[in-house]
């Protein structure tokens, strides 16, 4: 890793390596996994009176997630794009048929799951499905893009996304379901759909948003269970809501706010070793972050976001083929969307939904979707600026 | 393109935004609340001190019980709710009982352990430690209540213990209470609870979200600080003796409708027992339930009237002995002198009949108070009356009647009444009945066999006769005798401070008093010689019989005396509502209470029978 580019390479050995690491992007790869680390580090110490008697419990297994992740991110790196294209509708039918087996297991189960297991593993399939669904709907538009009229060609984006993410929501998982939302609409915008298509999507899912939350309630019929409501609303006055979930946005301000301007460090974040603030290592880390570290560190947090999204939005400009740009805006959308509504529900000015924090938040099959994104990225910039044949 | 960099740009600018104003701005407001959430102040309470005996006997002790108590911080949850339902079921309470307990002690104290069931027994005290998993919340904390090992033995003095009146909430929280603690609500646990309350220990401690105690732990403690012993004059065994005879006296007329006694210490003034029947149980008013609370407070018999410091009776005539003092001392009557004492007088064309007409013939004051001739001291009435000033309203205040005595329960002593002028004038009823507006002969001739409208009160009497047992000084009476520690040292002497005042009797005419209250008890003609006659020398009682009119029925029966009558130890006042005759009814409750204090056998009492 020591190895910059412009080094001359004494082996071959670090010939390899160098030919490995050429045109990769070290400003997103630097903070993609300085955040990583920093996520990891965080895990530690909020979790380690979580389980009795292993205090590494959390840690460990997100060590291991994040090291599986950064494998899969460099072989990612080298995937050839355009040949993937070709199995774009295989992709679609897998991403389909395993998040339609969560939902099937998940109502023969208890409540919710969002998990398939095979043996010790668990996969949680609509997160790698995030990467997915942008490359489907990239390949969907630029092969459509010329010869299909613009309406018809947004419905059918609309169709495609809809179906898994129809799926994701009735799991039942919100938050993913609006990310998968959330990518079609950045492609599609990014390819140059009229600025009317995202008027109607808009108009239609507010629409929808205030059918499901009042009047279908308000007719007798509940399409999401009370605690779903709870969850949604109560960001609006969440100190009038007595509900878990009132509680634990109510809990979260606490932190954030006690962590005051430089915060109280990780033993002094009584909130969260204490455990006054749940899912603090998972939906609600940010504001561990908040607590142990105050306005600074939370600030510089956010700041290194940016970065990774400038770099994106870089990369999206820079890329070599259509496709890629498409893929690109997608990821950027995904990356930016969570990290805004994540940090947005820890503060308070979001409803709670469920949406993880990129590269912070405890978990295998997010960090690994999140490390294949990046991946994804890098394999896009380097194509794009290493001179020679495509996927070399 | 650039529109995705500049929302990117907008959205994390809300974000810092929002931050800055949680963090930066409101930082300090959710420090406070992040501490509210962690600190815990777990209170320990105090165990109340004890009251004994002169002795060391206790007479209340507190007694440690284990209370079913929620806490409010963690009785939110569904879980909860479920917990005090099943609670609720298992105590054969509906359904909602609990919870709705919870609810209602949380709207008047959001923040304080609501208490479920008091005086956990051995079964709930299993069935809560082997479910404590499945009761979050919900503990067994240690309290105290009060326990009176002598059962009704001195509830009146002793009084009770209670909440803190929410009238009264104010007053006590200058005190430093917190609004939740038991305190004395009256006698002696009121009048003392300076010393008897202790100080509840206080611990902060550092908890997580499920309550639990965790890593720093206690951050700072106040340890408990139990209440002080508080030692009382009061001599159990003469306590026992006096109420068990007023209990025999009140019962055995059939008619009575109670009494009230009280032997003090005349030296002293250490009331040495105090006592009213009919009597109450003082724990009703801690565990009983309302309907026995109400049955307290509204029975006929008033059991809890404090007779002997709040009960009115007209002196008779125990009387006597202040008029001779009087009389003596305002030379309405020269020593040796002897009147003319047949069994009525006419007197300003009234005739004044003497108890039973009994002629007692040419007798002198000694032998007047002997055989309680009535006709003697009518004869004292109207020299007095017929001369300037007010000898018999005079020395009755010097006794000290009219006014309460000073005993230390500044709460329920009444004054008694010294009728005079003043109070003729206050009384009378001009438009029907003008002439008694002024203060007549009868007035004086009443007055001097304790009749009329004077009234007074056990204590009054006791402290009366003890000037004249002690040789003329006016003792304030005292129960409280000192705050001792654990090992019974003494950290404060309550008696020491208690003024006395000289009556100004001379002792040559205090001489002449005590010569004719001995032979009331012991000479031929002694009104109670029945009843002291053969005690030893050792015991000699000096004292006077009364039997004083009631004008609703059966007379009132008086006895109070004092002995060993040559150098005297105790004095002992006792009232019998309806209980006829002094010497039948007070006089041998009088005896049974000194055989206690002084040793004799208490079946050298007589049972009395001779005149008033």
């Amino acid at each position: 890793m020591a190895t910059l580019p412009g080094q001359v390479p004494a082996s071959p050995a670090r010939a390899r390596a160098q030919s490995a690491l050429a045109g990769i992007d070290w400003w997103l790869l630097g903070a993609a996994l300085a955040v990583s680390g920093f996520g990891v580090y965080v895990v530690k110490v909020a979790t380690e009176g979580d389980v009795p008697g292993d205090p590494g419990y959390f840690f460990t297994r997100q060590v291991a997630y994040a090291l599986i992740g950064l494998v899969a991110l460099f072989f990612v790196l080298r995937l050839d794009l355009d040949r993937l294209s070709r199995y774009v509708w295989t992709l679609y039918a897998i991403l389909v048929a395993s998040v339609g087996v969560v939902l099937v297991l998940g109502s023969s189960a208890r409540g919710s799951t969002r998990w398939i297991e095979f043996g010790p593993i668990r996969l949680q399939p609509s997160e790698l499905g995030k990467v997915v669904i942008a490359f489907v709907i990239a390949v969907v538009v630029v092969e459509r893009i010329k010869s299909m009229d613009s309406a018809r060609l947004s419905l059918l984006v609309a169709g495609v996304t809809a179906l898994p993410a129809g799926i994701v929501f009735l799991q039942p998982d919100l938050g993913t379901a609006l990310v998968y939302a959330a990518i079609a609409l950045a492609v599609l915008w990014v390819a140059g759909q009229p600025i009317t298509h995202f008027i109607l999507f808009g108009t239609v899912l507010v629409g929808a948003a205030v059918l499901v939350l009042y009047l279908l309630p308000a007719l007798g019929v509940n399409v999401l269970q009370p605690y779903q409501v709870d969850r949604l609303t109560s960001f609006v006055d969440s100190g009038a809501d007595r509900s878990a979930t009132g509680y634990q946005l109510e809990q979260s301000k606490v932190a954030i706010g006690s962590g005051g301007a430089f915060g109280k460090g990780p033993s002094g974040a009584t909130q969260t070793i204490n455990d006054f603030l749940p899912e603090h290592h998972t939906d609600f880390i940010f504001a561990v972050v908040a607590e142990m570290f105050g306005f600074l560190g939370a600030g510089l947090l956010i700041a290194v976001y940016l970065i990774i999204i400038w770099r994106a939005i870089v990369i999206m400009r820079e890329a070599a083929t259509e496709l890629e740009r498409l893929l690109a805006a997608g990821i950027t959308a995904m990356f930016a969307f969570e990290v805004f509504v994540n940090i947005g529900m820890n503060v308070g000015i979001m409803p709670i939904t469920g949406i993880p924090l990129p590269f912070m938040s405890y978990g295998g099959s997010h960090t690994l979707t999140n490390l294949v994104a990046v991946g994804v990225l890098l394999g896009i910039a380097r194509r794009a600026r290493l001179p020679g044949p495509r996927g070399a | 393109m650039t529109s995705f960099a500049a929302l990117a740009l907008l959205l994390f600018g809300v974000l810092i935004a929002r931050l800055w104003f949680l963090q930066v701005i409101g930082g300090g407001e959710y420090q406070e609340r992040a501490e509210a959430n962690r600190l815990r102040t777990v209170i320990t309470e105090a165990p109340r001190g004890a009251i004994t005996d002169r002795n060391g006997k206790a007479l209340v002790t507190s007694r440690e019980v284990l209370n079913l108590v929620a806490e409010p911080q963690q009785v939110g949850g569904a879980r909860s709710t479920a917990a005090l339902r099943r609670l609720s079921v298992a105590l054969d309470h509906p359904p909602g009982f609990f919870a709705a307990k919870v609810r209602k002690a949380q709207e008047a104290r959001p923040f304080e352990p609501v208490v479920l069931e008091e005086e956990t027994g051995p079964e709930l005290q299993a069935y809560v430690e082997e479910r404590a998993s499945q009761l979050p919340g919900i503990s067994l904390r240690a309290a105290y209540v009060r326990d009176y090992p002598q059962g009704s033995t001195a509830a009146h003095l002793l009084g009770y213990t209670g909440p803190i009146p929410a009238e009264q909430a104010e007053q006590y929280a200058d005190r430093g209470y917190v609004g939740n603690e038991t305190v004395g609500r009256a006698g002696i646990e009121a009048q003392y609870e300076q010393y008897l309350r202790g100080i509840d220990g206080r611990e902060q401690v550092e908890v997580d979200a499920r309550g639990e105690v965790v890593g720093r732990g206690v951050l700072s403690r106040a340890p408990a600080q139990p209440g002080e012993t508080l030692r009382l004059s009061i001599d159990l065994k003469v306590q026992k003796a006096l109420e068990a005879a007023l209990r025999e006296e009140v019962r055995g007329s059939g008619v009575s409708t109670g009494a009230a006694g009280v032997a003090l210490d005349p030296r002293t003034g250490a009331v040495l027992a105090l006592a009213s029947y009919p009597t109450f149980d003082p724990d009703v008013f801690q565990s009983g339930t309302p309907r026995e609370v109400r049955r307290v407070l509204t029975a006929a018999g008033r059991p809890l009237l404090d007779r002997a410091i709040a009960g009115e009776y007209p002196a008779a005539s125990t009387f006597k002995a202040i008029t001779a003092a009087a009389a003596l001392e305002s030379g309405l009557y020269t020593p040796g002198e002897s009147i003319n004492s047949p069994g009525s007088v006419t007197l300003y064309k009234t005739l004044f009949r003497g108890f039973n007409n009994l002629d007692h013939g040419i007798i002198n004051l000694v032998t007047a108070l002997e055989v309680s001739s009535d006709t003697f001291f009518y004869e004292l009435a109207d020299r007095s009356f017929r001369r300037q000033g007010w000898p018999f309203q005079d020395w009755s205040r010097k006794f000290g009647l009219g006014r309460p005595t000073g005993l230390d329960l500044t709460e329920g002593e009444s004054a008694g009444l010294v009728p005079d002028l003043a109070y003729k004038r206050r009384t009378c009823d001009r438009a029907t009945d003008p002439i008694n507006c002024s203060w007549r002969p009868g007035d004086s001739v009443n007055m001097s066999i304790g009749q009329g409208n004077v009234l007074v009160t056990p204590i009054q009497m006791a402290v009366a006769y003890a000037a004249i047992a002690n040789g003329g000084t006016i003792v304030t009476p005292t129960l409280g005798r000192a705050v001792v520690d654990q090992d019974g040292r003494v950290l404060r002497d309550l008696v020491s401070a208690r003024a006395s005042r000289p009556l100004g009797l001379k002792k040559e005419n205090a001489d002449i008093i005590r010569q004719g209250l001995r032979r009331a008890a012991n000479g031929n003609g002694g009104t109670a010689t029945p009843v002291f006659g053969a005690l030893p020398r050792s015991a000699q009682v000096a004292g006077k019989t009364g039997t004083a009119e009631n004008p609703s029925g059966i007379d009132h029966a008086w006895y109070v005396g004092y002995a060993p009558a040559d150098a005297p130890e105790i004095v002992v006042a006792v009232v019998v509502e309806r209980g006829g005759q002094g010497a039948n009814a007070a006089a041998p409750a009088v005896c049974r209470a000194m055989s206690a204090y002084l040793g004799f056998g208490a079946a050298r009492c007589g049972t009395g029978a001779k005149a008033n």
